[in-house]
């Protein structure tokens, strides 16, 4: 009798019981945590990058809602009201605006056209922080971002800015979020919706399926969720320059961490970023200093020679 | 002030015509978009520069190293692309993407993330009005891209190989079919975008700051300057580029040097929704005819 394979889900709900109960049993380096905070902020940016994906179009600009979202969070930091749900909000719709803006502006543009623009994209509200020194003092960048804050949940007090678990946690709960709304874009009626116009949008329009409106709708909201958590980077770190949330890195990275898990299972990209960026992060960083980051264009390159049926560009 | 403009202009100009000869031969003949393109540029400044600083190279030394250096190594992209499967353009587009990635992570290992620059003289060499200088740097940039560039021009326009090219351009079917080895066309459109790189790249660190992460800028003004020109047409390339040069240098007069960057991206917008179909416009295949 032949046996049955794992359901490759199972290994996906493994890894997150494993994540949630590992720092509560054992004693644990803090950086660690940290890591594994930020692979999940990764990992929910390439759930969004991958909700773009979904619908056939691959961008190479996700850096730009990345980097709006940070700004926005950072700005509205600054200037306005340093409360968390009000500086996410902005960044969300920072971001958000520019990628419904981009959505519609583009809606015509596919394959290698689409990548390109997407691209060139980045720049526009790259120069625009980088030189409106007045406001977003410019190549300098923002220091001194509030940390997230204290959160009192009746008598325990949970300090998401200073404590590393906590805010390991918190991420954990964004990427289960990320999670279950990359999975409705796969198995949902809008989710096959999506999956007709990146087979074939005319076949998908004469079946009645509105093909700009869900394009539109879905570029738009993988560009909320990216600036979503732009705005919570700057909220970790503490401070935004240009050339780091706006970098070429930024905008490879969900490329390369959704394909390296499968872009169309739902929990493929993130799967992806909880393997390969604490890999990255934990095993190659302290051997290699600078120039660590190559590995993920090794993994583009290897992607796209041995697995192109991963990126799923089928010719039409 | 306005004949240093020009000066400046023109210059800029010739050098970016020298930057897009590369990325344009490669494109026409092969269909490959090279994002990578930026990246091997500074790639090869850099290697001038630890040439010029490590041994006290003379900056004309660096040239044929560098363009050897770059020469084999677009072979070897080439060898890589050559196993890249259908749609051919955009997984090019993402495989080189990629490479631009390892290329920026190798430079930032061997060279780390400071601004460098190739030490020029900076004196006047001469003046030809009263107020417009011509330095070292204009002349060498004037030069050897005006060179490059007829060079490349004489090639296609006056020997069998320019011929051969041409063909492959501009119908890659009736080429097959007329008994060109389209496959060594290939080949030879890297080897000789290779060159125009490497000779691309000094010049690019004496025009401005080499960083691991520069390298996008000078990809986009390839890819606009083709858009623009079409593949193939050298002339149409040279005013496309003294264009782009001037519109910038008038960006940069007026609002500040640093907006400079956001214009060749404008640009490249406008110009991919007014033609959607990118560079392949108007190109069918020989079934379809």
């Amino acid at each position: 009798m032949k046996k049955k394979p794992i359901p490759s889900f199972l290994i996906f709900w493994a890894v997150i019981l494993v994540l949630a109960l590992w720092p509560l049993v054992t004693a644990h380096p803090q950086w660690v945590c940290r890591v594994f905070t930020m692979a999940f902020l990764y990992a929910t940016v390439a759930m969004a990058w991958n909700l773009t994906a979904l619908s056939g179009l691959i961008s190479l600009g996700h850096a730009a809602y990345f980097g709006l979202g940070a700004y926005g969070a950072a700005l509205m930091d600054h200037y306005g009201s340093g409360n968390p749900a009000v500086t996410l909000t902005t960044a969300a719709l920072a971001a958000g605006v520019y990628g419904a803006v981009c959505a519609a502006v583009f809606r015509n543009l596919r394959g290698a056209t689409f990548a390109l623009v997407s691209l060139a994209a980045v720049e526009i509200p790259k120069v625009i922080a980088d030189n409106w020194e007045s406001v977003t003092y410019g190549s300098l960048g923002f220091v001194g971002i509030r940390p997230l804050p204290l959160v009192h949940m009746g008598r325990v007090t949970v300090d998401f800015g200073g404590d590393l678990t906590a805010q390991y946690y918190a991420l954990l709960v964004v990427l289960l979020a990320g999670t279950w709304v990359h999975f409705k874009a796969i198995h949902s009626r809008w989710g096959w919706a999506l999956r007709s116009i990146r087979e074939d949008e005319q076949a998908a329009g004469v079946l009645g399926v509105p093909v700009y409106p869900v394009r539109w709708s879905v570029m738009t909201l993988s560009a909320l969720l990216t600036g979503l958590c732009g705005g919570l980077y700057a909220h970790l770190h503490g401070f935004v320059e240009p050339p780091v949330v706006f970098s070429t890195h930024l905008s490879a990275m969900p490329l390369v961490l959704s394909i390296l898990g499968g872009r169309f299972r739902w929990f493929g990209p993130a799967l992806g970023a909880l393997v390969l960026y604490p890999l990255d992060q934990l095993v190659l960083h302290p051997v290699l200093p600078a120039g660590h980051a190559a590995v993920y264009g090794l993994v583009i390159v290897a992607s796209v020679l041995f697995f192109p049926k991963g990126l799923g560009l089928r010719k039409k | 002030m306005w004949a240093q403009f020009l000066i400046g202009v023109l210059s800029l100009g010739f050098f970016y015509a020298l930057t897009t000869l590369g990325f344009s031969l490669i494109f026409g003949v092969t269909h490959a978009f090279n994002l990578a393109h930026g990246e091997l540029i500074v790639l090869s400044g850099y290697l001038a520069y630890g040439l010029m600083k490590a041994w006290g190279w003379a900056f004309w030394m660096t040239l044929p190293v560098c363009m050897l250096f770059l020469t084999v190594l677009l072979v070897m992209v080439h060898q890589v692309l050559k196993r890249v499967g259908e749609p051919f353009e955009l997984n090019s587009l993402v495989i080189t993407f990629g490479m631009a990635l390892i290329a920026q992570n190798v430079m930032l290992f061997f060279f780390s993330a400071d601004y460098r620059l190739i030490p020029t003289s900076g004196g006047a060499v001469f003046s030809p009005f009263r107020g417009a200088y011509v330095t070292e740097t204009h002349l060498w940039t004037f030069a050897l891209s005006a060179g490059a560039t007829a060079a490349v021009f004489l090639m296609l326009h006056r020997t069998f190989l320019g011929k051969a090219l041409r063909a492959t351009i501009q119908e890659r079917e009736a080429a097959r079919l007329a008994g060109i080895h389209v496959k060594r066309m290939k080949g030879v459109a890297f080897a000789i975008g290779g060159i125009l790189i490497g000779l691309a790249g000094p010049l690019f660190g004496r025009l401005a700051y080499l960083h691991p992460a520069g390298g996008l800028e000078a990809t986009l003004i390839a890819v606009v300057i083709t858009i623009f020109a079409g593949v193939g047409h050298i002339r149409s390339l040279l005013f496309g580029a003294c264009v782009l040069a001037a519109l910038e240098s008038g960006a940069a007069l007026v609002l500040g040097t640093n907006w400079r960057e956001l214009v060749s991206a404008l640009i490249l917008i406008m110009l991919l929704l007014w033609k959607p179909h990118g560079l392949l416009m108007g190109r069918r295949s020989a079934p379809e005819l």
